[in-house]
């Protein structure tokens, strides 16, 4: 994630001193190699933090991005700029990989929300603040028997025997998963558009429907590839 | 990140994996989730309805090393010790006892949410009163 930086303090241009936008690779005035800015992914594409996006427009800018950044463009350039253009680069890359997949996308959004997704902050929230309401117990059930059928279909193929009953009820499950994988995917667009949309008190609402979608979502996936990777070997 | 020799222990040599007959009265069944890593833990107990004592644990994890450490490690510390001594045990023992790095932390959670949600089970198939300190006290 990119650092933050306090846009009270203007960024200059190192070779002609105009004022930086706080994320430009590329001075607007002399066109010269920046640093590695700060601001977010977003801001790096030059566009407001949201969670539909034009994706082909996304990628024209990345290529075109990626075309100024190119390092044989700086072959006579002096060490900095080098050194500036890979690690422009990698930076622009990551920006690109996180935005244009839509899980990523929405992960890194909210989490520059400030809201805590992910292994890394259910240690920090420890039992207290933790939010009952995100364990989706409905699928408990449901996701402990798939695993124990899964289990018992890898032990029996490490024998060398398909239980064929087994394994059309995983399929039937996976279908099952895969439907409600779609589902929560839908969910999340909609969650998406009323984020973009909305004022801070939907905003607020959406964040929290999409920390407990996205929660959904990892068990959910969890499974499906758990069974395609199970009956597909 | 490494694991300490005590997780790896209860990974390789889990104690207590199992299946108890969940239709039983004596048998309390607790299945629970971590939202944050996709885990699923279901922690059983059979109890003496005379002297309340857990006889039997058994669990069965799906999940990360730390998770089946966890969920084995609680199934042989509540053996033995009455219903209302196992709700004593503390996800925080759990941490000390296999050294889980902060990341890990939740795995134990997870265990010591389990232990509740198989007593409480229990309890309520035995029409017995939730000891509302103890509960309240976590919450």
């Amino acid at each position: 994630m990119l650092k933050t930086v306090d846009s009270a303090v203007p960024v200059v241009c190192w070779s002609c001193s105009a004022v930086q936008n706080v994320s430009a690779l590329f001075c607007a005035n002399c066109s010269k190699i920046q640093p590695p800015p700060g601001g977010t992914y977003f801001s790096v594409f030059g566009i407001e933090p949201r969670l539909n996006l034009d994706l082909a427009a996304l990628e024209s800018e990345f290529h075109r991005l990626s075309r100024k950044l190119h390092p044989d463009r700086f072959a006579r350039a002096t060490d900095r700029e080098k050194e500036w253009s890979l690690a422009d680069t990698a930076l622009l890359n990551d920006a690109y990989r996180t935005l244009k997949d839509p899980i990523r996308r929405t992960e890194y959004l909210l989490k520059l929300q400030g809201a805590e997704i992910g292994e890394e902050f259910a240690a920090a929230n420890g039992r207290d603040r933790r939010d009952p309401s995100r364990v989706p117990s409905d699928l408990l059930e449901e996701v402990f028997e798939l695993n124990m059928q899964l289990e018992e279909t890898r032990a029996a193929r490490k024998f060398g025997e398909v239980d064929e009953q087994l394994e059309k009820d995983l399929m039937l499950a996976k279908e099952k998963f895969d439907g409600l994988l779609k589902d929560v995917d839908s969910n999340l667009r909609a969650q998406g558009h009323a984020w973009d949309e909305g004022d801070d008190t939907a905003r607020a609402a959406a964040q929290k429907a999409m920390v407990a979608l996205l929660d959904r979502r990892r068990y959910l996936n969890n499974l499906v590839c758990d069974v395609a990777e199970t009956l597909g070997a | 990140m490494a694991y300490s020799d005590k997780v790896v222990d209860h990974y390789n040599n889990p104690r207590n994996v199992g299946t108890l007959d969940k239709s039983s009265t004596e048998v309390g069944t607790g299945l629970v989730g971590a939202p944050e890593c996709g885990d699923v833990m279901r922690l059983q107990i059979r109890v003496n309805p005379e002297t309340q004592v857990i006889e039997e644990a058994k669990f069965k994890t799906f999940g990360c090393g730390s998770a089946i450490a966890s969920s084995s490690l609680a199934t042989e510390w509540i053996k033995g010790r009455t219903v209302e001594d196992a709700l004593a045990i503390k996800n925080t023992d759990i941490v000390k006892e296999l050294s889980l790095p902060p990341v890990k932390i939740h795995c134990s959670v997870l265990a010591e949410d389990a232990i509740r949600a198989a007593i409480g089970d229990w309890k309520k198939k035995n029409g017995v009163a939730e000891t509302a300190p103890a509960t309240a006290a976590a919450e």
